[in-house]
């Protein structure tokens, strides 16, 4: 399973990829706290599985130095879901699952080796993202004016490690939704419309349609475990329902990837 | 010991029959030349033998271990299955080193098989800007990585110029002598017939033969072509030649006749007492591509009839 994983760092890395993926993730985090800061809580759009705008009093809390990461922790997925799709998917593309399955047959630790690593550039997108928003908060705090006396505590770490968290296993289950769809379908270009689309628009309806009511949608609770809990899921709840999808989507990820005959 | 038997293997997509239970034993050490034509279930048969594909019936063993348990052979096999594929992105040296990784081996080990099929120089260049041939060779560097006691190879001279041809036809002879199994796939016979000591044929599916190739070679026969140095005499040698009881035929400003080598000389007389004059008189043996075609037949397997028939095979 460490030798599946080793093997899958050397694919990941590289380097045009990898900054993608962080370049990506670190622009949604500057242009987020700037749009967020500006907007200084006013005429915000209503909450939903898209970008959420926290209000005025929120944005001067001692979380307003961190709250850009649960506010743009869908546009994080859907980048996070992009680059597993991707990595996924590829190997079907290029045919590499042909080498890979002829040289591990047991499938499963293929699948093990590739979440394990996928995990780790994740936890480090994360890091990017959180440095960004440290970094780009303050100056857009002042210049919007926003009060932030409130943002120096001595809790700031303790705010640091538990955004990073929230943010990151978020994103964590964003990818494996990535995964998912990339191994039913074999198809990274496939996986990322109907993960996106997914969070931007089908949840959207389907949440209007029900009034708010399916607090179970994935783009829901992913938004909730960001936020560390919100008027929609507490916390607990919200971990509580990721891991379900998580645990879900790997199952059926193994499932799928053990089962089917290798034809690509 | 076979280091590979098969038992009623048989592989049906739908309604089609890929593999249709196949039968074979093959020997270890040597190289083993895997003919058929296009569709003829020869990747199958070698996903099978690889665990990539499940078998919908029968049996099948590689190196003494059964195929529902690839786990317990694949340290010992290396395989390069239909093109070569890889991350483009990635350089030679990296792809490889990522299967090193997963197979649990040295990285000096890449270095070692780069050095084998000659891209050595070439590995920190990224794979999208290797030629076909390049692919090739990387994917054959893939397969030796494992030090494999069995090496399954599909195809493995596609894309290579002649001089490559000739290079990985010696590693081949190399590869089998030095004690390891190599399985080669092509359609090219004279790449099989110059490197393999044991063929087998492969249509529908069904297996057509397996054995030496001196067997095979021993069921070829030889005719004799003749031109008449007028051509307005080859109708009046045909007439003659018939008339004596020659089987003779046309083909193109030639005549083929079937006949032993050893009547030359009795044709050539009996073309003169027609009072025909030859050019030509060569004593041609059927070559490896002629058997071949006599026993799968002469169309392009994935367009022959017998794919639509009710039975339902893959052609």
């Amino acid at each position: 399973m460490w030798a599946a994983t080793r093997s899958e760092l050397v694919r990941l890395a590289r380097p045009r990829m990898l900054t993608a993926w962080f370049a990506l993730t670190a622009v949604f985090a500057a242009l987020i706290n700037a749009v967020m800061f500006s907007m200084g809580g006013a005429d915000a759009p209503a909450a939903g599985p898209g970008v959420t705008f926290p209000d005025m009093a929120t944005l001067a809390s001692s979380d307003g130095l961190v709250v850009g990461l649960s506010a743009a922790s869908s546009m994080f997925g859907i980048v996070t879901l992009s680059f597993w799709a991707l990595a996924t998917a590829t190997d079907y593309g290029s045919g590499l699952v042909r080498l890979l399955v002829a040289a591990q047959p047991q499938r499963w630790k293929l699948l093990v080796g590739k979440v394990t690593a996928l995990t780790a550039v994740t936890a480090v997108a994360t890091v990017v993202a959180v440095v960004v928003n440290v970094g780009v908060a303050p100056a857009a705090a002042e210049s919007a004016g926003t009060d932030t006396s409130s943002w120096q505590t001595a809790d700031l770490p303790a705010i640091l490690v538990q955004a990073w968290g929230n943010a990151f296993f978020a994103a964590l289950a964003w990818g494996v939704i990535g995964l998912v769809l990339a191994v039913v379908s074999r198809s990274s270009a496939v996986a990322i419309a109907v993960g996106a689309g997914w969070v931007l628009l089908v949840e959207s309806i389907v949440a209007v349609a029900f009034d708010g009511t399916l607090t179970w949608l994935p783009g829901t609770v992913l938004t909730s475990l960001a936020e560390g809990g919100n008027g929609t899921l507490s916390h607990p709840s919200a971990i509580g329902l990721t891991a379900a999808y998580v645990v879900l989507g790997l199952g059926a990820a193994t499932a799928v990837t053990i089962r089917r005959d290798v034809t690509d | 010991m076979s280091v590979v038997s098969t038992h009623g293997l048989t592989r049906k997509f739908g309604g089609l029959t890929a593999v249709d239970h196949l039968t074979l034993e093959l020997p270890e050490g040597g190289v083993i030349g895997l003919l058929g034509p296009n569709g003829s279930g020869k990747s199958t048969l070698i996903r099978m033998l690889l665990g990539l594909v499940r078998p919908t019936s029968g049996e099948a063993e590689v190196l003494g271990s059964t195929i529902h348990a690839p786990g317990r052979y694949a340290a010992r096999v290396g395989a390069l299955v239909e093109s070569p594929a890889f991350v483009p992105a990635l350089s030679a040296r990296a792809n490889l080193l990522s299967l090193a990784r997963l197979r649990g081996l040295p990285s000096s080990r890449v270095a070692e098989v780069l050095e084998i099929v000659g891209l050595s120089g070439r590995e920190r260049e990224p794979v999208k800007r290797f030629s076909l041939g390049m692919k090739q060779r990387l994917g054959i560097a893939a397969a030796l990585l494992p030090d494999p006691a069995l090496l399954i190879l599909d195809e493995p001279t596609n894309g290579l110029d002649p001089a490559g041809i000739v290079e990985i036809r010696s590693l081949l002879r190399s590869l089998g002598r030095s004690g390891r199994t190599v399985i080669v796939s092509s359609h090219l016979m004279a790449e099989i017939e110059a490197a393999c000591d044991w063929i087998v044929v492969v249509r529908f599916g069904e297996l057509m033969f397996s054995g030496p190739i001196g067997d095979l070679m021993a069921r070829t026969r030889a005719h004799i072509e003749i031109r008449a140095e007028d051509d307005e005499d080859h109708h009046r040698l045909v007439e003659a030649l018939t008339a004596a009881g020659w089987a003779v035929t046309k083909e193109g400003d030639l005549l083929r006749v079937v006949a032993e080598p050893t009547r030359a000389g009795e044709l050539n007389r009996a073309a003169g007492a027609a009072g025909v004059t030859l050019s030509r008189l060569l004593v041609v043996q059927d070559s490896l591509e002629e058997i071949f075609l006599e026993m799968t037949g002469q169309t392009d397997g994935e367009l022959t009839v017998r794919r639509a028939e009710p039975r339902g095979r893959v052609a």
